[in-house]
């Protein structure tokens, strides 16, 4: 009974809190699965603790880098690497100082064999504290995008880990950082219930001057869309991301919901196999896209401006490359293949492949409407005279078959961690080779030399006009020899009550500091 | 009788055994974890790294021996999805689906006798028929349909109640409740009768079919020629008589309420073991799947198990049988 009042009142002095608390609910569908951020490197779990950690540098309201715990930084010499300068007052959640120590911390913690991210760290070959306001990051060859690839690479105080055993991030087990988080940025997590609400509020003490207005903010998974749907409509929640497509034009409809739409990071692409011999590893694979006039006929067969206004209701953009125009070394250099069926066909008969089995592998909850986007390519390429033969499954299953190699034909979305042209070269368009770490992602082996000829210079060219004549010419080749099959550009679709003000990201992070509540 | 017992003990743990092993066949075609837990910028080699690491990449009698020995001793493993003890997890869930599973029972069970009783009295009014035939609504509809369409209704147009999640709860000691807050009993009214629809009309049918057998009966008929008055009759003598085998279905069926709770606790967000179930799946959280399975199938079993012993104390005859 005592514990009933108690909790009474305590609703009662919840209820009673001043005018001004300005409560902010979202939904996602996937809850972060750490707080921990060197430990995973997933878009749930860095786009969450962006609101909590910070790294050197951000991502401004136009993705473009911008100062946050550093503020200036240049390159050293030659390109032997960059010395940031660091921003001095900044303290962590916990009122810790930030300083180099940090930094030479955070490095050796998201870059350890236990960290997902360590990747990121590949072209580091040392940093060094030069004072406590300044620390040197040494690469193994010049790298003129450096700093635009360690936005999402977060400081972590040192003796906080030190004093919680969290050195180093443990992802299997898990340990103190898992649940609990001081970081420096905007928002501190004050409860953490992995899987049902995790509850942020403000920092008192952040370096920024805050531009949002949120007193509470309370992040609640919802798998299931129709949930996240009413959930909005009622106002339980004031943003859902994302909103189904063919439930926007009804939202619109909605004088309470505004609906924000834009274009994510990511291009969805076809992909084939086109290793010889596969077709005896793998089960039902055969050797057709070894021929490039195969390749090309689907480039040509796919009706991809029909695909957009049916399937995804007008709401994506034709790609013509492996990176969305937003991305930094975009291509003007190529345009989407032209639809043209007839020619489609011409270079099916001409390569005798009329009626030759296709294995086509498609994941069915990966991307937004997959498994319809492949259906309808599936019919389009019946119709020039190929029989594609169409194995949808859920993505748990699409990785392990890909990788087994099970497939002539495939469909994948990429995202370029980095925002730069350089990623997906490196991960799709680079022969698969394990000791340098280079397509990792390229299931069906395309390979070609002068590509991977010219990924390091990519990598390591500091002048930007010769940096793009090389990606210009990466792209023009992956074009001309059909290596993938771009299709379009994810839409992004978010859903908020209309009393929210917010900027949606193309990265699909979701930023509190931007968000304001009438 | 202790033979009996012994040998039906044996025989449940014989199929709990059995309920693993398939469990963990299955698991193999569920998918592969590594790459939800790795991130987009793995190697190959990691992926390799992390399934040896994990023991994935033995064959699964292996895997399922391995997890019986770590089961014996209480270890249930580490979430892949959540980094932390599957057994702490499904003690936090517990309450939720608990406190789901009873209050939808207490509500079937208290409406479906009620509505029993009417509808075998009025055995030919207009509403009793009304009744049956709505009931039909309730054992054909999917469950999730029947939960969208209250959401529908009461949260997104009427915007009475809460469309998902618990509300607030009330921490005892371990206990997290949402009896004692109203926004938690709000929450609870949808999910419940979600829950219980079909329990309810089951219990209804059964209840009101039973009745209309008992009013037959010659004692009823007596009761009436002695002039009692019908609410004597309905209630004291004929329900009483009825109750015997409802008794037997709603201890069955709890069970069930307790497992079907899956398919409302996605619909509504609700946090208990079942949405997490759902969302291991979707993961592979292979750990958390095995341990849910294994729990759902140590209740089931408990359940007849009881059962069986009950009806071997109330009926000597299968005592023989069990010599």
């Amino acid at each position: 009974m005592f514990k009933t009042l108690c909790s009474t009142a305590a609703l009662m002095s919840v209820l009673a809190a001043p005018a001004i608390a300005k409560e902010f609910k979202f939904a996602v569908t996937t809850d972060p699965q750490s707080m921990d951020p060197h430990a995973v490197n997933s878009a749930p779990v860095l786009g969450f603790l962006n609101n909590v950690y910070e790294g050197l540098v951000r991502r401004g309201k136009d993705m473009a880098i911008e100062p946050a715990l550093a503020v200036s930084w240049e390159p050293i010499g030659d390109g032997e690497g960059w010395r940031f300068k660091l921003r001095e007052g900044v303290t962590f959640h916990d009122g810790a100082a930030f300083n180099a120590d940090d930094v030479v911390f955070s490095y050796e913690r998201a870059s350890s064999e236990a960290s997902d991210t360590r990747s990121w760290f590949a072209p580091v070959s040392d940093v060094i504290k030069v004072d406590d306001y300044t620390v040197d990051i040494m690469t193994n060859a010049p790298n003129p995008i450096f700093p635009d690839s360690i936005a999402n690479w977060m400081m972590m105080d040192s003796d906080w880990a030190a004093a919680n055993d969290a050195a180093l991030p443990d992802k299997e087990a898990g340990n103190y950082a898992t649940l609990n988080t001081n970081g420096t940025g905007a928002f501190m997590v004050t409860t953490r219930e992995p899987d049902l609400r995790t509850v942020l509020e403000p920092f008192g003490g952040w370096w920024d001057e805050a531009e949002h207005n949120i007193t509470r903010a309370e992040l609640t998974p919802i798998q299931n869309a129709a949930t996240a749907l009413s959930a909005l409509i009622s106002g339980d929640v004031d943003f859902i991301n994302p909103v189904p497509i063919q439930d926007v034009a009804r939202l619109q409809q909605d004088p309470n919901v505004n609906v924000i739409q834009g274009i994510e990071a990511r291009v969805i692409m076809l992909g084939f196999d086109q290793q010889a011999g596969a077709a005896e590893s793998g089960q039902g694979g055969s050797d057709v896209f070894l021929d490039a006039r195969a390749r090309e006929a689907v480039a040509k067969a796919v009706n991809v401006p029909a695909i957009l206004q049916t399937i995804m209701r007008g709401n994506a953009e034709v790609a013509s490359q492996l990176v969305s125009p937003a991305m930094r070394g975009y291509s003007d250099a190529v345009s989407p293949y032209a639809y043209d069926p007839d020619a489609a066909r011409a270079l099916v008969e001409e390569a005798g492949l009329a009626g030759t089995k296709i294995s086509f592998k498609c994941p069915n909850n990966r991307y937004l409407n997959d498994e319809s986007v492949c259906q309808a390519i599936t019919s389009m390429l019946a119709q020039v005279g190929l029989d594609p033969v169409l194995d949808a499954m859920p993505v748990q299953n699409y990785w392990p078959e890909l990788r087994a190699d099970n497939f002539d034909m495939y469909l994948l979305g990429w995202s370029p961690g980095t925002l730069d042209a350089e990623h997906p070269i490196r991960f799709l368009g680079s022969t698969p080779n394990s000791e340098k770490k280079l397509g990792s992602w390229n299931f069906g082996g395309y390979s070609n030399a002068r590509i991977d000829e010219l990924l390091p210079m990519i990598q390591s060219e500091i002048d930007d006009g010769k940096r793009q004549m090389m990606l210009d010419e990466v792209a023009s080749t992956m074009q001309n020899e059909v290596a993938y099959v771009p299709l379009y550009v994810q839409p992004l679709v978010w859903g908020t009550r209309s009393n929210i003000s917010m900027t949606q990201r193309p990265d699909n992070f979701f930023i509190l500091r931007w968000v304001t509540v009438e | 009788m202790l033979t009996f017992i012994l040998r039906r003990i044996g025989q449940s743990a014989l199929v709990l055994l059995i309920v693993g092993l398939v469990a963990f066949a299955m698991f193999r075609f569920v998918g592969d974890p590594v790459d939800n837990m790795l991130g987009q910028e793995r190697t190959l080699e990691d992926v390799e790294r992390l399934k040896e690491q994990l023991g994935l990449d033995r064959p699964f009698p292996v895997q399922y021996f391995k997890f019986l020995e770590e089961a014996v001793q209480g270890n249930f493993g580490v979430s892949y999805r959540q980094g932390r003890e599957v057994s702490e997890i499904l003690l936090e869930r517990a309450p939720a689906t608990l406190e789901l599973a009873a209050v939808s029972a207490i509500f079937a069970i208290l409406l479906g006798i009620a509505l029993g009783v009417y509808t075998a009295i009025r055995r030919d009014g207009f509403i009793a028929n009304f009744i049956m035939s709505t009931s039909l609504i309730g054992v054909s509809l999917p469950t999730f349909l029947i939960g969208i369409l209250l959401i529908y209704l009461f949260s997104v147009e009427l915007n009475w109640l809460p469309s998902f999640g618990r509300g607030d709860v009330v921490d005892l000691g371990g206990w997290t409740t949402g009896l004692l807050t109203a926004s938690g009993l709000k929450s609870l009214v949808l999910p419940s009768i979600t829950l219980g629809l079909y329990q309810m009309t089951l219990i209804m049918r059964l209840v009101r079919s039973e009745m209309l057998e008992v009013l037959r009966q010659d004692y009823i008929r007596f009761a009436r020629a002695r002039g009692l008055s019908d609410r004597v009759i309905h209630f004291r003598h004929a329900l009483k008589n009825t109750m015997v085998p409802v008794v037997t279905i709603i201890g069955l069926q709890l069970g069930a309420i307790i497992a079907f709770a899956i398919i409302t606790e996605t619909v509504f967000q609700w946090p208990g073991m079942g949405l997490l179930f759902i969302n291991a799946i979707q993961f592979v959280d292979i750990p958390v799947m095995a341990a849910y399975l294994m729990l759902i199938s140590v209740m089931f079993v408990g359940i007849n198990l009881l059962v069986d012993i009950l009806y071997a104390f109330i009926d000597p005859r299968l005592r023989v049988a069990g010599k």
